[in-house]
């Protein structure tokens, strides 16, 4: 059932950038991948740690603590430690303002 | 694991905690018409909640309890409610049934929303210079006793926690044994919570002198609370030489409280300090426990037993110090585990230099019911001597599916051996300090969240 | 053996690797550590943009981490690290046959043994001295199989898909501060690719020396098993004691393929003014087979806990840990397995030793993820304690999301047994023999595992570390 949830305005997340945000109550980090928004839980799956305190290189999202990368749109993992992918959530832009859909 | 230490904070926020309800002025009200140096402790206490910061799961000792979704304290307001009559035929139907279903006492409390409303002792034991009191009355009645060793078993300094429940603490109970004097049946008390969205806060200091002997049972009940609340508690155990203490303590509160214990026992020469910790009940169950052998020949025996279920979440926290030499401990903290509940055992046994001939063992053993709880043991040993014995051990598993099968086998139904399997289980741990209605009591629970498993 | 002797024995040679070659290096940079001397090591290497710009992200990573408050005691650390070389070149080029290493290494080498070593037909020999392998030399046999058996650098410039494919993807910059420090400045190690199917009945083996005084050694190891390969790599670390410390932080990245069987064997003898600070993570597919067996006997302090992360169903890890600490000395070590699929098992046994002022830790982790059912696992962890001044601790992490797995750890401490000490006197065997053959059988279960000559050096350095133990 979708649940589309506004988290931040259009232009929150600049090119290349992370940003944390609440969508009603799950945590969630933006990523703004040359220009394409996605949207990934704010959870490293290895130990927790919020991603928005991390990194974007490229398409990939990396895990401040203790360095784990996901594809930053599918949330698939790419290195060890983790070993689950991270939960991603369909992303929209209406009206200058970006939706989150949390299911 | 321990990679995560590399980001340890460093900065503390100051003031963390302090609330609407949680304050200085609070502090101030609680300390109205104490003795001096009680009002300075509170202060002193109060100033070192406040420059403490909150425990983060990046401290060992909170890894796996995250109070940032599991305590919310700028929600909580003080127990409104004045002292209750003491008057058995005013109190909740829930706390009196717990009362009957006790077997015989040396001594009573009744303790209603953190406030002492009845005593009772024994009157040859008062005669003979044992003291159940509350903790206000004790300070009145013998002053130097408690002020000898309140806080200074478990002082505001260990943390946020403690600091919080010394500088707040609103009533709690003093039991003394005076030497010799040995009681046959356990001092009992009941406590009952009866506000929602209320912060108590209380403390227990049980001074057993020398050879006296004495068993206490602590048992807390309440329904649901759809307001989360706090039940913060200090329990100060001081056996002198060669007394023997039993010290057990069962929760069965309702969910939407987080109950916090802080507890440490003294064992001096000879002395023996037996404790155990029900956890059966709460939405969230933190226990810091801490066993000093003193003196040599001093023993512990530390039980631990639990089961969760629904999303409830336990975590304890024990340590066992071996100070000097010819000591002994052993703890076994057992626990099941069925919907999404989560249980945390973290327990050093640490051996001091110089305590040679320490016997010390530690075991935690979990059963995993459901698909969805979740078990984290640590289990850690420092060792700074070499003539010692020191083991421990930990595991996580399902249904000893051998045992069910047989008892399958023998005409019972799955659910039938299912039960008896996880009350074998869980049965060793009553088995080593069988005190009469505790084991009735826990067995009942257990049996009641056992008929709601699958 | 004559009662004098023994004596004689152990004045000399109390630790054997203590001697110093005088091979001048051709290039040494600059003290400490900074872009600028990351910016040299790349260029000396001659590698691509990518290597580089790989250094130069994890330099900031290390800066911006904190060092460790948990392990050991590295308070001193940072001033050890501002006074060491982080790179010394010792030659120019790497030789594929032995008696083109220059005279003086080739002697350092000699004595540690390698010629013989290598004469007992080993599958293939790489031999580390400073910052570069100097020698590498493969079977003739595997070599012409197709078997990859080189320097780090040479995998990166003649396999640059395979090595780019895997590198740092087991263990990522930002694991670690010293990790990330490695990931600046790496510098020699081996780049080994064992194509499928192949079974290698000897072991590959590599021979890790530190020379020169103020030397940081920072190698960096990628392994790759290919579906169904089988193979065995032992490596050994030595250097020469000298009264300022050293510092050694390598790295090792295993990929063990479906159904592959890979172990890994080091034999630690750093010398006891050595910061040993070491990242060994394997990760294990379906049906493979991963073991670790770790001996550290040297180094002032190691802090190292190989690493099986379990990712395929009937994945196998295997760790067994054998420790000894002496005065001045700190082994905290252990070990992690990670079970992140279902019917995964896993196995750790770790014993260790502490004696004098020596302090033995363990410290590992358990995991079973949930979704990885039918997991089983087991940690042993014996410590033996000789004086009532050693130490020993145990930290166990076990973290089960998964009902459905069974795991269970035991650990336990003891001291040597008067009884058995009792027991031999009263048959007229020395006290101090006693004791050293109680502390062999305590680590028997390892030991046994080890290649001979490694068993045989294990038991020597015991009988000589027991010498004087009593009372």
């Amino acid at each position: 059932m979708a649940n589309w949830v506004r988290v931040a305005a259009d232009g929150d997340c600049r090119v290349g950038m992370l940003k944390g945000v609440m969508a009603d109550g799950v945590p969630v980090v933006l990523a703004n991948v040359e220009g394409t928004l996605c949207a990934l839980r704010d959870q490293c799956s290895h130990e927790n740690y919020p991603l928005s305190d991390g990194e974007l290189e490229g398409n990939e999202v990396v895990c401040l603590y203790h360095g784990a990368r996901f594809d930053a749109c599918s949330g698939a993992r790419k290195t060890l430690p983790a070993v689950r992918p991270v939960q991603s959530f369909p992303v929209e832009i209406r009206d200058g303002e970006i939706y989150v859909d949390i299911g | 694991m321990s990679d995560t230490m590399t980001t340890t904070m460093t900065e503390t926020i100051a003031t963390e905690g302090v609330t609407d309800a949680l304050n200085a002025a609070a502090v101030e009200r609680v300390s109205l018409g104490e003795p001096e140096w009680l009002r300075e402790r509170r202060a002193e206490a109060w100033a070192v909640y406040e420059r403490t910061p909150m425990p983060t799961t990046k401290l060992e000792e909170w890894r796996y309890t995250d109070l940032r979704t599991k305590l919310d304290l700028d929600g909580l307001r003080l127990s409104e409610s004045e002292t209750a009559p003491d008057d058995p035929a005013a109190w909740p139907a829930r706390l009196r049934e717990t009362m009957e279903a006790d077997h015989e006492a040396s001594g009573h409390i009744v303790c209603i929303d953190s406030h002492v409303v009845h005593t009772d002792i024994d009157a040859s034991l008062a005669e003979q210079g044992v003291i159940l009191d509350s903790l206000h009355d004790a300070l009145e009645s013998h002053p130097e006793l408690v002020q000898e060793h309140l806080g200074a078993v478990v002082p505001a300094e260990d943390g946020k926690f403690e600091a919080l429940n010394a500088a707040l603490w609103n009533d709690g109970i003093f039991l003394y044994v005076p030497a010799n004097v040995k009681l046959d049946l356990p001092i009992r008390v009941t406590r009952w919570l009866s506000e929602p969205g209320t912060a108590y806060f209380s403390r227990v200091l049980i001074v057993a002198d020398r050879h006296s002997q004495v068993s206490y049972v602590d048992e807390v009940v309440s329904d649901d609370f759809a307001d989360p609340s706090f039940k913060s508690s200090a329990v100060e155990v001081v056996a002198r030489d060669g007394a023997v203490v039993q010290y057990v303590t069962l929760q069965r509160v309702g969910r939407g409280t987080f109950v916090q214990s802080a507890q440490r026992t003294l064992a001096e020469r000879d002395a023996r300090i037996d404790t155990l910790n029900v956890g059966l009940g709460a939405s969230v169950h933190r226990v810091d426990l801490n066993a000093r052998l003193l003196g040599p020949g001093a023993n512990s025996e530390m039980l631990g037993l639990y089961f969760g279920d629904g999303s409830q979440h336990f975590d304890f926290n024990t340590s066992q110090d071996h100070i000097e030499p010819n000591t002994g401990s052993d703890l076994l903290y057992k626990g099941a585990l069925d919907g999404k509940s989560r249980a945390v055992f973290r327990g050093v046994i640490r051996v001091h230099p110089g305590a040679q001939r320490t016997d010390a063992y530690q075991t935690n053993r979990n059963l995993l019911l459901s698909p969805g709880a979740r078990a984290d043991s640590l289990p850690n040993l420092e060792i700074e001597a070499d003539d010692v014995k020191c083991s421990h051990g930990a595991t996580v598993g399902e249904l000893d599916s051998e045992a069910k099968f047989y008892l399958m086998s023998r005409g019972l139904s799955r659910t039938q051996a299912e039960r008896l399997v996880v009350l074998g289980f869980l049965g060793e741990v009553l088995s080593r300090l069988p005190l009469g209605g505790v084991v009735e009591k826990v067995v009942g629970v257990i049996e009641e969240k056992l008929s709601q498993h699958g | 053996m004559p009662q004098n002797e023994t004596i004689q024995d152990l004045n000399l040679d109390e630790y054997k690797y203590d001697f110093v070659t005088t091979a001048e290096p051709v290039f040494r940079a600059q003290k400490g550590l900074s872009e600028e001397v990351v910016r040299q090591i790349s260029a000396h290497k001659e590698e691509p943009q990518w290597m580089l710009d790989f250094r130069l992200k994890a330099l900031k990573v290390y800066e911006s981490k904190p060092m460790p408050t948990w392990g050991g005691d590295l308070t001193d650390l940072q001033n050890v690290l501002d006074e060491i070389y982080f790179y010394v070149r010792p030659q120019d080029r790497m030789e594929r046959s032995w008696d083109d290493v220059p005279e003086e290494i080739k002697d350092t080498f000699e004595k540690l043994g390698i010629p013989e070593a290598e004469r007992k037909i080993l599958a293939g020999v790489g031999a580390q001295y400073e910052s570069e392998m100097v020698y590498h030399s493969l079977r003739e046999e595997w070599e012409k199989q197709g078997v990859i058996f080189d320097s780090i650098e040479d995998g990166l410039k003649n396999h640059p898909e395979l090595f780019r494919e895997h590198f740092s993807t087991i263990i990522p910059i930002g694991a670690n501060k010293f990790h990330a420090m490695n990931s600046a400045v790496w510098s020699g190690g081996q780049f080994v690719y064992i194509r499928k199917g192949d079974t290698l009945d000897t072991p590959l083996q590599a021979y890790f020396r530190v020379n020169q005084e103020r030397m940081g050694q920072f190698e960096r190891t990628l392994i790759i098993v290919d579906e169904g390969a089988q193979a065995h790599y032992i490596e050994g670390c030595t250097a020469p004691v000298y009264s300022t410390e050293s510092f050694h932080s390598g790295v090792i990245e295993i990929v063990v393929k479906k159904n592959a069987r890979f172990r890994y064997t080091t034999i630690q003898n750093w010398s006891n003014n050595m910061y040993n600070l070491v990242t060994q993570r394997a990760i294990v597919e379906e049906g493979g087979h991963m073991e670790w067996l770790d001996g550290n006997l040297g180094s002032k302090l190691t802090m190292k806990y190989p690493s099986c992360y379990l990712v395929g169903e009937h994945a196998h890890g295997e760790i067994l840990s054998i420790a000894y600490s002496g005065d001045g000395q700190h082994q905290d070590t252990g070990g992690k397995v990670i079970h992140a699929a279902p019917y995964t098992t896993s196995s750790i046994v770790s014993k260790s030793i502490s004696k004098g002022h020596g302090r033995s830790t363990y410290r590992g982790l358990l995991k079973v993820h949930e979704g990885a059912h039918h997991a089983r696992s087991n940690v042993e962890c014996d410590a033996l304690l000789i004086n009532d001044t050693s130490r020993t601790d145990t930290y166990p992490y076990i973290e089960i999301e998964e009902n459905d797995a069974n795991v269970g750890h035991e650990a336990s401490v003891s001291k040597i047994g008067e009884e058995q000490l009792f027991y031999l006197t009263s048959r007229g065997i020395a006290e101090d023999e006693a004791m050293a053959m109680i502390v062999r059988g305590f680590i028997e279960p390892i030991a046994k595992e080890l290649p001979l000559e490694y068993a045989v050096e294990l038991n020597r350095l015991i009988e000589l570390e027991m010498e004087g133990s009593v009372g």
